[in-house]
C-alpha cells in the first residue's frame, strides 16, 4: 500500500515538474458568410498544419450582433471575426485592435478606419446591379448583347419589349425579400446622392423632400419598369430568391436585380448560359447609370482581449490571406470571390465577379452607404414590399420613407 | 434526532428539493431578474457597459405603436386559433374514442404534427401554400388557389391559423381523449336509461365532467399562441410588409435587429404580463365551475 502511495506521489511530482508540450496557438474565427463555410473549414485545416496554429471556423445564421453578443457575454470572444461593415462601427471601438501595422492594410483601398485607426480589413469586393442572361437575350434578339447599349431606361424598356415580342413572356424577376428591396435597391437613392451623409442628415431632420428627389424618381421609374415586366407581377411577394435565380440561369427571364454574391445560388442550376451584371438603367446623364454600387465587403477585426500570441496569429492569417499565394488562391479560386487586395492579381472565377472586377478596376463603383439604421431593412423593406404589391403608390412610398427617416438614427460613425 | 428544528427542515429541503431549486433559480429566477434589470439600461447587446436609463425603455415600449399593433394582431390570431384548435381537437378526440376501426392509428397520426418542430413545420407549409396550392389552382383553374395566400395580409394570418390548428390539434386531442376516457361509463349508461339520447349524454354529462380537460387545453393553447415565434419566422417572417409580425417577433426584432435590448426586454415583460393575465383569468374562471362525478 505504501509502495502504491509512493508511486502515485512520484508520478504527481513528475507531472508537475515536466515541462508541458506547448499547445498550438488557438485561432478562433467567426465567419458570417455562410456560402463559403465549407471552403473556409477546409482551408483552416490546411492553414493550421502549415502555420502551426489551431484554427477553427464557426458560422452562425443568427444576426451578427446577437451571436457576437452571446460570445462577449460569456467572455469567450473570437480571436478573429468576419462581420458586416456596419457592425464594425459598433464592435471595434470597444473590442478591436489597430490593424495599421499589417502588410495587408497597406495592400487595400477598402480598409475601414475609425478615429485614425485601421479597425477592419475586407474579405472581398462585392457589388450590386442588374444581372442578365446574355445567352437568353441573344437567342431572342439575334444580336450580340452589349449592356452599355441599355444604360438608359428608354433603351432598356425597348429591349424588354423586344424580348416579349420574341416570346419571353416576362423578362424580369424581382426578389421580394426585404433586404434586397431595402438594403440593396432603394438604398441606391442615398448612395447616388452627391453627398449621401448630408442627404441622410436632412432626412433625419425631417427636411428631406423624397417625392421630388431626382434620384428617388429616377430609380423608381426603373423599378416601375421592372415591376411591369416581372414574371411574378400578380403575386410579387411570393417570388422567392431560389426560383427567380433558377429562372434567370435557365433564361426564363433575362434580367434580375442582385449582386455577385448571387452566383453561389445561380451556379447550382448548372446552366451553361453566359451571365453578366450591369448598372441599373436610368434616364440620367450624371454617369450613375454606368456604375455598379459596391466596394469592400465582410470585414475582419481582431479582438483586443485575447492574448498577444492569438492576436499575432490572427494578423499572420490576414497577411497570408492578402499576400500569400495560397491565401490569394483561397479567396479568388476556392471561394470564387474578388480579392480586395492589390497584390492579388489572380483572375476571378465567376462571370458576375468578372463584371464587378472590371467596374472596380475602372473606378466605376459607387460607394456603399454603411450607416443605415438597424431597422432600415425591416421598416423600409416593408414599405417597398407594399409598393411592389401595388398597395401604395409612389407618393405613398415617399410618405412612408419620409416618416421612417424622421425617427431614424443612423449607425454612429 | 429532533425533527422539528429549523436546521433539520432546511437540511431535508436541501436534500430533496435543493437540486431542483438550484436549477429553477439558474434557468428561471435569475434570468428573469437579470431581464428586469436590463429593462432599466440602454445596453446594445455587445457593450461592456450598461448605462442606467430609468423607465425610458418602458416609455419607449408604451410609445412603440408597432408593438401594440403586433400585440393586437396576436390577440386576434390567438382568439381564432384557440377556438379552432380546441374545436378540431375535441371533434378528433370524440371520433377516436367511439371505437372506430384503427382508432389508435388515427390517434398517433393526428399527434404526429406536434412532434415536428415549429421551424420545420413553417417551411413545409410555406412550400404547400406557395407551390403546391398555387400549382393546383393553376392546373385546375381554381381562382382562390391561383395566388399564394401568403402574399396578402389576411391570407398570411389565415395561413398562420391553419398551421396552428395543424400543429396543436393533435396534442390537445390527446388531453381530450384522456378526458373522454375518465368519464365513467356507468354515468353515461345511467343517463341513457333515464332517456338521454347519445348527443344529450355527450353535452349534458360527458362535456361538463371534462371541464378540467377544457381548462388545461385552453391554457396551453392560449399561452402557446401568444408566444408564437418559430412558425411566424419560418412561415411568413412577418411578411407581406410586416403585416404578420406577431408580438414575440416584434420583441425579437426590437432587441436583436434594432439592438434596443432594454426596450425589447420591456416589451417582452409587457407581453408576459398580458399573457399571464389572460391565462390565469381563463384558468380561474374555468376551475370555478368545475364539477366532479
Amino acid at each position: 500500500m505504501r509502495k502504491l502511495g509512493l508511486a502515485i506521489a512520484t508520478l504527481a511530482v513528475a507531472a508537475m515538474t515536466v515541462t508541458p508540450v506547448l499547445a498550438a496557438t488557438e485561432l478562433t474565427v467567426f465567419n458570417s458568410k455562410s456560402e463559403i463555410q465549407t471552403q473556409f473549414e477546409e482551408e483552416a485545416t490546411a492553414y493550421s498544419d502549415a502555420a502551426g496554429v489551431d484554427m477553427t471556423v464557426t458560422m452562425s445564421n443568427d444576426p451578427v450582433i446577437t451571436h457576437m453578443g452571446t460570445k462577449y457575454s460569456s467572455n469567450d470572444p473570437y480571436v478573429l471575426s468576419m462581420v458586416d461593415a456596419k457592425d464594425i462601427y459598433s464592435l471595434t471601438p470597444e473590442h478591436g485592435i489597430d490593424l495599421a501595422d499589417l502588410d495587408a492594410a497597406a495592400d487595400t483601398d477598402y480598409a475601414i478606419e475609425i478615429d485614425g485607426k485601421v479597425a477592419a480589413l475586407p474579405f472581398c469586393v462585392e457589388a450590386r446591379g442588374v444581372m442578365y442572361n446574355k445567352t437568353a437575350i441573344e437567342d431572342i434578339t439575334g444580336e450580340e448583347f452589349d449592356p452599355a447599349s441599355v444604360a438608359t431606361l428608354d433603351d432598356f424598356k425597348a429591349l424588354l419589349d423586344k424580348l416579349v415580342e420574341g416570346g419571353m413572356e416576362a423578362p424580369v424577376a424581382i426578389m421580394s425579400e426585404d433586404w434586397s428591396l431595402a438594403a440593396h435597391y432603394i438604398a441606391q437613392v442615398v448612395e447616388e446622392q452627391e453627398d449621401p451623409e448630408a442627404y441622410v442628415q436632412a432626412l433625419c431632420a425631417g427636411e428631406g423632400d423624397i417625392i421630388n428627389n431626382e434620384k428617388f424618381n429616377s430609380l423608381m421609374d426603373t423599378f416601375d419598369v421592372l415591376m411591369e415586366y416581372n414574371y411574378a407581377k400578380d403575386a410579387a411577394a411570393t417570388a422567392d430568391r431560389n426560383t427567380s435565380e433558377d429562372m434567370l440561369a435557365w433564361g426564363d427571364v433575362a434580367f434580375m436585380f442582385g449582386g455577385n454574391w448571387d452566383w453561389s445560388l445561380i451556379v447550382q442550376s448548372e446552366s451553361d448560359s453566359e451571365m453578366g451584371m450591369m448598372p441599373v438603367p436610368q434616364n440620367t446623364d450624371d454617369g450613375t447609370n454606368e456604375k455598379l454600387v459596391g466596394g469592400g465587403s465582410k470585414y475582419f477585426f481582431i479582438d483586443s482581449s485575447v492574448s498577444e500570441e492569438q492576436q499575432q496569429a490572427a494578423k499572420d492569417f490576414l497577411n497570408w490571406m492578402a499576400k500569400d499565394a495560397d491565401g490569394q488562391d483561397f479567396i479568388t479560386n476556392k471561394c470564387a470571390l474578388i480579392s480586395p487586395y492589390k497584390s492579388n492579381t489572380l483572375d476571378v472565377a465567376d462571370p458576375l465577379s468578372v463584371c464587378v472586377k472590371a467596374y472596380a478596376d475602372a473606378g466605376s463603383l459607387i460607394d456603399n452607404y454603411l450607416f443605415f439604421p438597424d431597422d432600415h431593412i425591416t421598416m423600409v423593406g416593408a414599405s417597398m414590399q407594399k409598393y411592389l404589391g401595388g398597395k401604395i403608390d409612389r407618393q405613398g412610398l415617399a410618405d412612408e420613407l419620409t416618416e421612417y427617416w424622421k425617427g431614424a438614427t443612423p449607425i454612429a460613425h | 434526532m429532533k425533527r422539528n428544528t429549523m436546521s433539520y427542515k432546511v437540511r431535508q429541503y436541501l436534500m430533496f428539493a435543493g437540486p431542483a431549486t438550484l436549477l429553477f433559480c439558474g434557468v428561471v429566477v435569475i434570468p428573469l431578474i437579470y431581464g428586469l434589470y436590463l429593462t432599466f439600461t440602454s445596453w446594445d447587446g455587445i457593450s461592456t457597459t450598461k448605462p442606467f436609463v430609468g423607465f425610458a425603455n418602458y416609455a419607449a415600449a408604451f410609445g412603440d405603436g408597432d408593438f401594440w399593433v403586433a400585440l393586437g394582431r396576436t390577440l386576434i390570431y390567438s382568439a381564432i386559433a384557440v377556438i379552432l384548435v380546441n374545436v378540431v381537437a375535441f371533434l378528433l378526440a370524440y371520433m377516436v374514442t367511439r371505437g372506430i376501426k384503427g382508432q389508435n392509428f388515427f390517434r398517433a397520426g393526428f399527434f404526429i404534427p406536434n412532434l415536428i418542430g415549429g421551424i420545420v413545420l413553417g417551411y413545409i407549409w410555406q412550400f404547400v401554400f406557395n407551390k403546391a396550392f398555387t400549382a393546383i389552382g393553376a392546373n385546375l383553374n381554381i381562382g382562390f388557389l391561383k395566388n399564394s395566400w401568403l402574399s396578402t395580409p389576411h391570407g398570411a394570418m389565415a395561413c398562420m391559423i391553419i398551421v396552428a390548428v395543424w400543429q396543436y390539434a393533435g396534442y390537445m386531442m390527446l388531453i381530450y381523449v384522456a378526458g373522454f376516457m375518465s368519464v365513467s361509463k356507468s354515468l353515461i349508461e345511467a343517463a341513457q336509461i333515464d332517456g338521454c339520447t347519445q348527443s344529450q349524454a355527450t353535452w349534458k354529462v360527458i362535456v361538463p365532467l371534462m371541464r378540467a380537460s377544457f381548462v388545461q387545453c385552453l391554457f396551453l393553447t392560449i399561452t402557446r399562441c401568444f408566444m408564437v415565434y418559430d412558425v411566424n419566422l419560418s412561415l411568413t417572417n412577418g411578411e407581406p410588409y410586416n403585416s404578420s409580425v406577431m408580438a414575440a417577433m416584434h420583441v425579437y426584432r426590437t432587441a436583436f435587429t434594432n439592438r434596443a435590448f432594454g426596450t425589447g426586454q420591456a416589451e417582452a415583460l409587457i407581453l408576459f404580463i398580458v399573457c399571464a393575465i389572460v391565462g390565469v383569468t381563463q384558468v380561474y374562471i374555468g376551475r370555478k365551475g368545475e364539477v366532479a362525478a
